[in-house]
């Protein structure tokens, strides 16, 4: 399997040089055909769980997102693509209760500037973030233990079934985080999320910097946890991991959303092919 | 700090009971300043002020109010683990994302205390008990006050020791002395495990504060050395490690001892400044050195 991502640098090289009339031209283009196909109830006909409307996020004058609408439903798979600096962490993080922001963003019905990342926690919205935020001089199980220190869940029954879907994390039970591979802490840095068993799964990254070997094992995990039915809302700049296992994708650069689709839809679209696919 | 009597010719074993009775309150001088490091990540320069306040509502109680030398130091451990938890809410929570405000609002808090002390009780140190008597042990005479410090400080480290290691709530507290947002994405609450140590580090204080005192005598500056020697066991530990600083203050302990029993009784506090100097040019992450929080 072949996760490169022959786009990106070409499209970055373009946003660098400060050129962004195309992704202007583009945004207007495609959100006036295609804003049924970003909805949760167009796609899977049930009330969404994260249900994002009109967000907006500043970083002092800078702006980093700029009226998102995106909605998650239950059981949905949805990626946000783009490259660096489009808002893809911003949005996972204000979605987790971890950014101030400006519009709408509710999940389970309940805005969730109302709510601390802890209240979020306990109610199944967990994140894995890009720098995975683990505890470096904690042992793999106490990692995961803590894992479910909010949820209401059997702790033995999570670990067998994280030890399941990682089994690298079952060989290192008693090894430090810190000492592990940059694969093995993604493993365990998504094992600690879904500890918590969480009903959405925000997902940072979990490709970045890793080996196409490890990208695999990853990938596999990543396809159980969704035959499990965990809702899963992805940030990815790998486009090639991101259409293939998302059921909707959206695609955010400099802050706007400026595509929203199928993957098939995505895959056959001129820009996205050029600009991610490698033409 | 070292007992006095400990003469140039003690035996081997006098020394190493010596060495036993100061270090173990040593470590539990410190406990409270690693714990607030590590997991708040702030430098609490006020831990010398708990120290003096321990001891002097322990002399309160116990000598002036006349409950005797118990009460005074059960009241000691009361006292300062609200007055330290009533000081982080009020003060320390709303200032400890910047750490330098921090910094100066402890220092300003130590001399405060101290002054306050002094306007108050006089420059006189205050005579403080607990046990009269002595016992030998293994050739050395030793005090039931130093005895029962010893044991009541080895108590308190092991049971801290046993819940950071193995309860759930303090795996919480050292996860997020590791990563406060590691502890968040999880569901730790920062502030609430913060008031935890700052209460816990301010009653350990309170009790180190009587245990000097019966020792010294409680006076309104006997704060300063023990803040000293804290930065020196905790840097020589490893910031923010729990063992690294039972470990810092056994080397310091046994550096002390040593220097009295044979360098020089009149060296014994530049000792502790001698450790923080080498330790931060030979090896500055500490003897057990851990990544500091990553905020």
């Amino acid at each position: 399997m072949d996760w490169s991502i022959p786009g990106m640098v070409a499209l970055a090289s373009a946003s660098d040089a400060g050129d962004d009339s195309d992704a202007t031209d583009t945004s207007d283009e495609t959100d006036g055909t295609d804003e049924s196909a970003g909805t949760a109830t167009g796609a899977a006909g049930g009330t969404p769980l994260l249900d994002v409307a009109d967000c907006a996020v500043s970083y002092g004058k800078v702006s980093a997102l700029r009226g998102v609408d995106l909605t998650v439903g239950e059981g949905e798979f949805v990626a946000v693509i783009g490259p660096n600096g489009a808002g893809k962490s911003t949005l996972c993080n204000t979605v987790s209760g971890f950014r101030d922001y400006t519009g709408s963003v509710r999940y389970h019905g309940a805005e969730v500037s109302d709510q601390s990342p802890r209240d979020l926690v306990q109610q199944g919205l967990v994140h894995c973030t890009e720098s995975r935020d683990l505890f470096g001089y904690m042992s793999v199980e106490d990692n995961l233990t803590l894992g479910a220190y909010r949820a209401n869940t059997n702790v033995d029954e999570r670990l067998a079934f994280v030890y399941d879907l990682f089994p690298a994390l079952a060989e290192r039970t008693g090894q430090l985080a810190r000492t592990m591979s940059g694969g093995e802490q993604q493993m365990l840095a998504i094992g600690r999320a879904l500890m918590g068993d969480p009903d959405l799964l925000v997902l940072d990254e979990p490709t970045l910097g890793l080996a196409p070997v490890i990208l695999d094992d990853i990938s596999e995990g990543i396809e159980q946890i969704q035959a499990n039915g965990v809702t899963i809302l992805l940030a990815e700049q790998n486009v090639t991991f991101a259409l293939r296992h998302a059921d909707r994708i959206v695609l955010l650069e400099n802050g706007d959303v400026v595509r929203r689709g199928s993957p098939e839809e995505l895959r056959e679209d001129d820009y996205i092919h050029e600009s991610y696919l490698g033409g | 700090m070292v007992d006095p009597t400990v003469s140039l010719q003690a035996a081997p074993s006098t020394v190493l009971v010596q060495i036993l009775i100061l270090s173990s309150l040593y470590a539990l001088v410190a406990l409270g300043f690693t714990l607030i490091f590590g997991v708040g990540g702030v430098l609490n320069l006020a831990h010398g002020a708990n120290i003096t306040i321990g001891a002097f509502v322990a002399y309160v109680v116990g000598v002036q109010q006349g409950l005797g030398g118990f009460a005074g130091l059960a009241a000691a451990f009361v006292v300062t683990g609200i007055l330290s938890g009533v000081y982080y809410l009020g003060l320390i929570k709303r200032i400890q994302d910047e750490p330098i405000m921090v910094m100066i609002i402890t220092l300003v808090t130590a001399v405060a205390v101290e002054e306050a002390i002094r306007f108050v009780y006089g420059s006189q140190p205050k005579v403080l008990g607990l046990l009269s008597g002595r016992i030998n042990l293994a050739g050395s005479t030793v005090t039931y006050t130093q005895l029962f410090a010893f044991a009541l400080s080895a108590l308190l480290i092991g049971a801290l020791f046993v819940f950071v290691n193995y309860s759930r709530h303090g795996k919480a507290l050292m996860a997020t002395s590791m990563s406060h947002k590691g502890a968040a994405l999880v569901g730790i609450e920062a502030d609430r495990i913060n008031l935890v140590v700052w209460v816990a580090a301010g009653a350990l204080a309170g009790v180190a504060g009587v245990f000097l005192a019966t020792r010294q005598g409680a006076s309104w500056a006997m704060g300063r050395t023990p803040l000293v020697l804290s930065f020196s066991i905790v840097v020589l530990g490893g910031i923010g490690s729990i063992r690294g600083s039972v470990l810092g203050a056994f080397v310091v302990g046994t550096l002390e001892v040593l220097t009295v029993q044979y360098v020089d009784s009149s060296l014994t506090g530049l000792t502790p400044l001698l450790v923080l100097v080498v330790v931060l040019l030979l090896r500055p992450e500490g003897l057990f050195g851990r990544e500091l929080v990553e905020a």
